[in-house]
């Protein structure tokens, strides 16, 4: 009853929004998971953990990290920044090769017992979330040679960026750790690469 | 009137291509490619690189990719806002006597401005799931106008072609019991999919096919109102093709093909629940439910017609 032609038409058409969308979503994909090339190597830095473990580069070899800097007794933008970490670190439970690692600004007032009590104030009850010290000159030669943050007007004047750093200890990508928007894409990215490892592991 | 009519057809096709490229949106991600509205990155034309940005927005929030899917939404849903626009005034130059067409056109031709605002209050609200379903219903409205409108026009134009037609006492009921399930059916279906896109975000890596499981009762809800519909339209096929009563080839052709997309349909969203939940077959299992609404829109008006003197 309805012609030939108008079937062959309608199958035409939709061959045709077909292949188009699926050229868009692709693109739209790849667009989202596309991850820039290195940016720089972490330099070699030397650090104590809030567990009293020792805690340098070679610490990121292997695993992928979400490194941050904070101080406990910020006011300002770290509740946010820690928040978001905390959300991070409790939906990626089971991935063991992910670690977060929030490194002190203030190394005079937070003590290793002080860090302690902030990770345990953050549910923090495994080794993927390190809190880190070091005396202050350390830190900011990292922040500034490691990281390229501005380093002068510490702790009050800290980063509130987020770094990706890949299981080679690059630098990937940087994210506004205070902004849900730019988590989510932390969080693309965080799965393609772990779905990129996921082989050799 | 002639040139009415081929405008009100033009205004379909466009519309429904609309309603595709919108679609392809929501499934590519790209929905706040665009963090400003009506603009893009503060610029009539997107950035096509970083440097372009201005200073008050965030580089980080910038995806070229992105940015241009949204863009090219924008500019399309303003080309086919305008073709409807045209369509109105020769409507009101050539249909003041005939208020059917010329209120569903009018109609078509608010909504499409309310829809416009709407697509912005998306931007504003980023992505609110209960404004994506309005954007949705709106578009579906518009075009189930627009349709009304053209077969009216026709009508108007050629005469009653559906004179010799006569059909079943059942026959209204059932079309226009095929239309509200049909809604239903696609309110239920933005919510899966919002719900869906929610426990996403909660749970990255876990397949989609998990997460559908996860969704529970309006999953099921969607299935047998699916079947449901397949029984409707089934009935309705079978009174229209029986031989107490006369159809015309319109109608019959419009039952047919609306069979032939509801089977698609359940096959399409059963394919999404066992395998995977693939964002191609989203967009077409979408872009099929509004040609459903399209087509039972069309029977109704062809049911409506075969009464007039």
């Amino acid at each position: 009853m309805i012609k030939k032609s108008y079937i062959i038409f309608l199958v035409v058409i939709i061959s045709f929004l077909g292949i188009s969308a699926t050229w868009v979503i692709t693109k739209a994909n790849q667009s989202i998971q596309e991850l820039p090339p290195v940016i720089k190597k972490v330099p070699d830095f030397e650090m104590v953990s809030h567990l009293g473990k020792p805690f340098n580069q070679d610490s990121l070899i292997n695993k992928i990290s979400i490194l941050d800097f904070i101080f406990t007794s910020c006011p300002g933008p770290c509740p946010t920044m820690s928040s978001n970490m905390r959300t991070l670190y409790k939906q990626y439970k089971l991935h063991p090769d992910l670690q977060f690692i929030s490194i002190s600004v203030d190394p005079e007032y937070d003590t290793q017992e002080v860090l302690k009590a902030y990770a345990d104030a953050n549910g923090v009850n495994d080794q993927r979330w390190k809190f880190l010290r070091a005396d202050m000159k350390a830190v900011k030669k990292l922040s500034t040679d490691g990281f390229m943050f501005m380093s002068e007007s510490l702790p009050a004047g800290h980063s509130v960026k987020f770094v990706l750093i890949d299981q080679n200890g690059n630098v990937r990508q940087y994210y506004n750790g205070t902004d849900a928007g730019s988590i989510a894409i932390l969080r693309t990215h965080i799965n393609s690469i772990l779905k990129n490892i996921k082989p050799k592991a | 009137m002639k040139r009415y009519f081929q405008f009100s057809i033009l205004s379909m096709v466009f519309t429904y291509l609309l309603i595709f490229v919108g679609g392809l949106v929501r499934v590519s991600g790209a929905g706040m490619g665009c963090p400003d509205w009506p603009k893009c990155f503060g610029r009539w034309i997107p950035p096509t690189s970083l440097s372009q940005l201005p200073d008050y927005i965030d580089p980080e929030k910038f995806n070229l990719v992105l940015a241009w899917v949204e863009y090219l939404n924008r500019l399309f849903g303003a080309l086919v806002g305008l073709i409807i626009l045209i369509t109105f005034i020769l409507g009101y130059l050539h249909f003041k006597s005939s208020k059917k067409v010329l209120y569903s056109i009018s109609g078509a031709f608010l909504l499409t401005l309310l829809e416009g605002w709407v697509g912005a209050k998306l931007v504003d609200t980023v992505l609110d799931p209960i404004t994506i379903t309005i954007h949705l219903l709106l578009a579906l409205v518009i075009i189930g106008l627009i349709i009304y409108s053209s077969i009216q026009a026709y009508f108007a134009i050629v005469g009653n072609f559906e004179k010799d037609s006569k059909y079943h006492p059942h026959a209204k009921n059932v079309i226009l019991g095929i239309l509200v399930c049909l809604f239903i059916e696609i309110i239920i279906g933005t919510e899966i999919r919002g719900g869906l896109d929610m426990s996403r975000k909660d749970n990255p890596l876990i397949e989609g096919i998990i997460l559908l499981k996860m969704l529970g009762p309006f999953k099921y809800m969607h299935t047998i109102l699916g079947f449901s519909l397949l029984g409707l339209t089934l009935y309705l096929r079978k009174i229209i093709y029986d031989n107490k009563f006369k159809s015309s080839p319109f109608m019959v052709n419009s039952v047919n093909f609306i069979m032939v997309l509801i089977f698609t349909q359940i096959l399409l969203g059963e394919a999404l629940v066992f395998f995977e939940v693939k964002p191609l077959m989203q967009l077409f299992h979408m872009w099929f439910s509004s040609l459903l609404i399209g087509l039972s829109v069309s029977t109704y008006t062809y049911w409506k017609i075969s009464i007039e003197q």
